[in-house]
C-alpha cells in the first residue's frame, strides 16, 4: 500500500514538473499590437484559415464572402456576423444581446484570452455548413506546451515508475 | 501504470507456452442485487420488445422526415439526432457505461427477428417428442422460420464490418449532411438485416455484417457493465443448458454465445434471454472497472482498432480542422472534384488498413528486438501484438469521444429547433423552432479535448504494461519490450493535441 501511494505521488510530482515546465517554457507574448486581417468566407472553409495573433493585440476584420451569405462566429468572444457577398458592410451582433444589430464595416475587438477559438458560419450555407471554420490562435496559447509536455510526462512517469514496486520488492 | 509482476519463472514452459496470467480482474457489482426490479424487468418477456417498439417509432419517424422533409441537413430531424444527439450518446455514454445496449434498443432486426421466431413476446419452445413434427426448423428447444442457414464458418469474423465500415466512413461528408443519403444507408441496413435474417440463423448480421455493431464489439471490452454467469461451477454442473438451447421461459442465445464461458462484451448483444432461461438464475448483471476485458483474439478485431483510430484522426482533419479543400474532397456530390475524392479515399484508406498497422506493428517488431536476448522473452509475433493492440480500445475510445464532443456542443442547439419542426416544414410545435443557433462553452473545447486525450494515453499504458507484464512476466523486460508502442501512443496523442490545441 505505502509503495502504491509513494507510486502515485512519485508520478503526480513527475506530471507537475512537465506541466510546469510547459507553462514556464511558453513563448513569451510580444507587447501589444493592431492587426489587420481580410477574412474570405466560401463554402466550406475562410481565407485565411488561421490566424495568428498574439493576447492584448487589437484585431481589425474585414469580412467578405466569396459566393453566398455566411457568418462569422468567433468562439469566445461573443461576436458574430453576416457576410453577405458584394457587399462593403456586414450586419454584426453580439450573441448576449439578441435583437441588436448594426451594420459595421470592420469587426474590431480586442483578444484577450489566449487559446485557439474557432471561427464558424452562423448561417446555414450549404450541405457541409456546420463543419466551415477557420480558427483563431491567440498566443502565446500555452495550452499547448503544457499538454505535449504532459504527455512526455506521462510516459517518463509511466516507464520509471512502473519499475519503483519491483526496486523495492 | 503497474501491477505486481511476478518474475520469470525458471521453470515456464518455453518459448510461446507460457500460461497467460487471467486479465480480466477486479471488482464486481452485481447489479441486479444493488438495483431492486432490474432483474425482475430482465427476466419480462416483453422486456425487450418495450424498448424496440419506440425506438423502431422514432427510427421510421426519421425515414419518413430523411424523404418528406427539408433537405438542409441541420433543419431535418433525420440528421440532427441520428448523426449529432445519437452518435453522442452512443459513443460518450452508452458504450462506456453500459455496453452493448444499443443493441437491445436497436430497430434494425426488429422485422427480420419476428420473421425468424413469428413471435414478438412469446416463445415457441419445442417438447422433444415434437421435434421432428411441425413447422419450421428446431435449433435447440425453440422453432425457427425461415431458411436458417449456418453462417459460413470462412466469415465468422469481424472482416466485413471492418470493410463495410470504413466503406460507409468514406462517404461521411455525404451522409451526414444529407437527409436523403442517411435515408439510403439506415434503410439499407434496416433491409439487408431483415434479408439476412430470413436466409441466415439468429442475429448473424449483428454478428458479421452490421457496420455500427463492429466497433460496438471492440469498445464494449471497455465498459463498465457486463453479463456474467454468476457462479461458472454452476454452469459447469447444468445439464439444462437453456441459455445456449432455449426453453419455455426464452429463445437460445441469439448471438451463439454461452455465457459460462463469456470472457469478454464483445458479442453479447444484452438480449437477456439467458437470464430468463438459465433454470440456475445464474445469470446476472455485474458493474465492473474501465476496460476489464483486456483481450484481443484475432486480426480483425485488431484491425477494427486501427480502422477506428484512423477514421478518428481522419474526422478530426476533415470535421474539425479549418482546412476547405480537404472538406471539398470528401464533398464530392457537390463538389465534383472526384480527383480530390480519390485521393481522399486512397488516403483514408491506406491509412486505416496499411500505414497505421504497419507503423504499429514496427513498434511491437522493435519491442520483440529490445528483448530478444531476454531467456524465454521470443514470444510468438502475433501474441504480443495483439496484446499491445489492445492499448488503442481506451485510446481509440476517448478519442473518438473527443471528436465527437464539438459536435454537440455545437450544434446541440439544433436539437431544440428539430423538436419543434422535425420535417423542416416551418412547424413550431413548442416555440423553439425559430430559435437562434447558440453552441455552448464551444471555447472550452480544446480544454476537454486535451483531458479526454489524457486520459485515453493514461489508459492505454496502464492497460498495455498490463499485457507486457502477463507475457514477459518480468517488469523490466515488460517495460523495455513495451517502450516503442507506449512512445508511439505518446506520438499519437501529442499529434491529436496539436491538432486540436495549436
Amino acid at each position: 500500500m505505502r509503495v502504491r501511494a509513494t507510486r502515485v505521488l512519485l508520478a503526480v510530482a513527475v506530471l507537475g514538473a512537465f506541466g510546469t515546465a510547459g507553462f514556464v517554457l511558453a513563448p513569451a507574448v510580444e507587447a501589444p499590437k493592431e492587426r489587420s486581417f481580410t477574412v474570405r468566407a466560401h463554402r466550406y472553409g475562410y481565407e485565411p484559415e488561421r490566424m495568428r495573433v498574439n493576447r492584448g493585440d487589437r484585431v481589425r476584420l474585414k469580412l467578405e464572402s466569396k459566393d453566398v451569405v455566411h457568418g462569422f462566429f468567433l468562439e469566445g468572444h461573443d461576436l458574430d456576423a453576416t457576410i453577405v457577398p458584394l457587399r462593403a458592410a456586414v450586419e454584426f451582433r453580439r450573441p448576449s444581446r439578441p435583437g441588436v444589430r448594426e451594420e459595421v464595416a470592420e469587426v474590431n475587438f480586442t483578444a484577450e484570452h489566449e487559446g485557439k477559438f474557432r471561427y464558424r458560419c452562423s448561417q446555414t450555407c450549404g450541405f457541409l455548413h456546420p463543419f466551415m471554420q477557420g480558427e483563431l490562435v491567440v498566443g502565446p496559447n500555452r495550452l499547448l506546451p503544457v499538454a505535449l509536455a504532459l504527455v512526455l510526462g506521462m510516459l517518463v512517469a509511466g516507464f520509471f515508475l512502473a519499475r519503483f514496486p519491483a526496486r523495492r520488492a | 501504470m503497474s501491477e505486481p509482476a511476478p518474475r520469470i519463472d525458471p521453470t515456464s514452459p518455453a518459448d510461446g507456452e507460457t500460461t497467460p496470467a487471467p486479465l480480466t480482474r477486479g471488482r464486481r457489482i452485481d447489479l441486479f442485487r444493488a438495483i431492486p426490479g432490474l432483474g425482475w424487468l430482465a427476466k419480462r418477456r416483453s422486456f425487450q420488445f418495450w424498448v424496440v417498439l419506440p425506438n423502431l417509432f422514432l427510427f421510421l419517424l426519421f425515414l419518413t422526415a430523411g424523404i418528406a422533409g427539408t433537405p438542409v441537413g441541420n433543419r431535418n430531424i433525420i440528421i440532427v439526432f441520428v448523426w449529432i444527439l445519437w452518435w453522442f450518446l452512443l459513443i460518450s455514454l452508452l458504450v462506456p457505461f453500459v455496453s452493448r445496449i444499443w443493441c437491445t434498443v436497436c430497430p434494425f432486426p426488429f422485422f427480420g427477428e419476428w420473421a425468424q421466431r413469428r413471435a414478438l413476446i412469446k416463445v415457441r419452445a419445442v417438447a422433444p417428442k415434437d421435434r421432428k413434427s411441425g413447422p419450421g426448423v428446431v435449433i435447440g428447444r425453440n422453432r425457427y422460420f425461415g431458411l436458417n442457414l449456418k453462417w459460413p464458418k470462412r466469415l465468422s469474423n469481424i472482416w466485413i464490418q471492418n470493410i463495410g465500415f470504413l466503406f460507409l466512413c468514406t462517404f461521411a461528408a455525404l451522409f451526414l449532411t444529407r437527409p436523403i443519403v442517411s435515408v439510403v444507408v439506415l434503410g439499407s441496413l434496416f433491409v439487408i438485416a431483415t434479408t439476412l435474417h430470413l436466409i441466415y440463423r439468429q442475429r448473424a448480421f449483428c454478428s458479421y455484417v452490421c457496420p455500427v455493431s463492429g466497433f460496438l464489439s471492440l469498445y464494449s471490452m471497455s465498459s463498465t457493465v457486463e453479463v456474467r454467469a454468476k457462479d461458472a461451477g454452476v454452469c459447469d454442473k447444468c445439464k439444462d443448458k437453456g441459455c445456449l438451447a432455449g426453453s419455455e421461459k426464452g429463445w437460445g442465445c441469439p448471438w451463439y454465445v454461452y455465457p459460462s464461458k463469456l470472457d469478454r462484451n464483445n458479442y453479447c448483444g444484452l438480449c437477456m434471454e439467458c437470464v430468463k432461461t438459465c433454470p440456475s438464475d445464474n445469470i446476472t448483471v455485474n458493474a465492473r472497472p474501465f476496460c476489464s476485458d483486456r483481450l484481443l483474439k484475432g486480426w480483425d478485431e485488431a484491425w477494427k482498432a486501427f480502422i477506428m483510430l484512423s477514421l478518428a484522426l481522419a474526422y478530426s482533419v476533415t470535421f474539425l480542422g479549418p482546412w476547405g479543400f480537404i472538406k471539398d474532397w470528401a464533398n464530392v456530390a457537390e463538389k465534383q472534384d472526384w480527383a480530390g475524392f480519390a485521393t481522399y479515399t486512397a488516403i483514408l484508406w491506406a491509412t486505416a488498413l496499411v500505414i497505421v498497422p504497419g507503423i504499429y506493428a514496427a513498434a511491437v517488431g522493435l519491442g520483440r528486438f529490445i528483448v530478444r536476448k531476454v531467456p524465454g522473452a521470443a514470444l510468438p509475433f502475433k501474441d504480443v501484438f495483439l496484446g499491445f493492440v489492445y492499448p488503442l480500445v481506451p485510446l481509440g475510445l476517448l478519442t473518438w469521444i473527443a471528436f465527437s464532443l464539438p459536435l454537440i456542443l455545437v450544434n446541440g442547439s439544433y436539437i431544440a429547433m428539430v423538436i419543434s419542426d422535425p420535417f423542416g416544414f416551418g412547424w413550431d410545435l413548442f416555440g423553439t423552432a425559430n430559435m437562434h443557433w447558440t453552441p455552448v462553452v464551444p471555447e472550452w473545447t480544446p480544454y476537454i479535448q486535451v483531458v479526454l486525450l489524457l486520459g485515453g494515453l493514461f489508459f492505454a499504458l496502464r492497460v498495455g504494461f498490463a499485457h507486457a507484464t502477463r507475457l514477459y512476466r518480468e517488469t523490466r523486460v515488460a517495460l523495455r519490450a513495451f517502450l516503442p508502442v507506449g512512445c508511439l501512443l505518446g506520438v499519437f496523442v501529442g499529434s491529436l493535441i496539436f491538432l486540436y490545441a495549436a
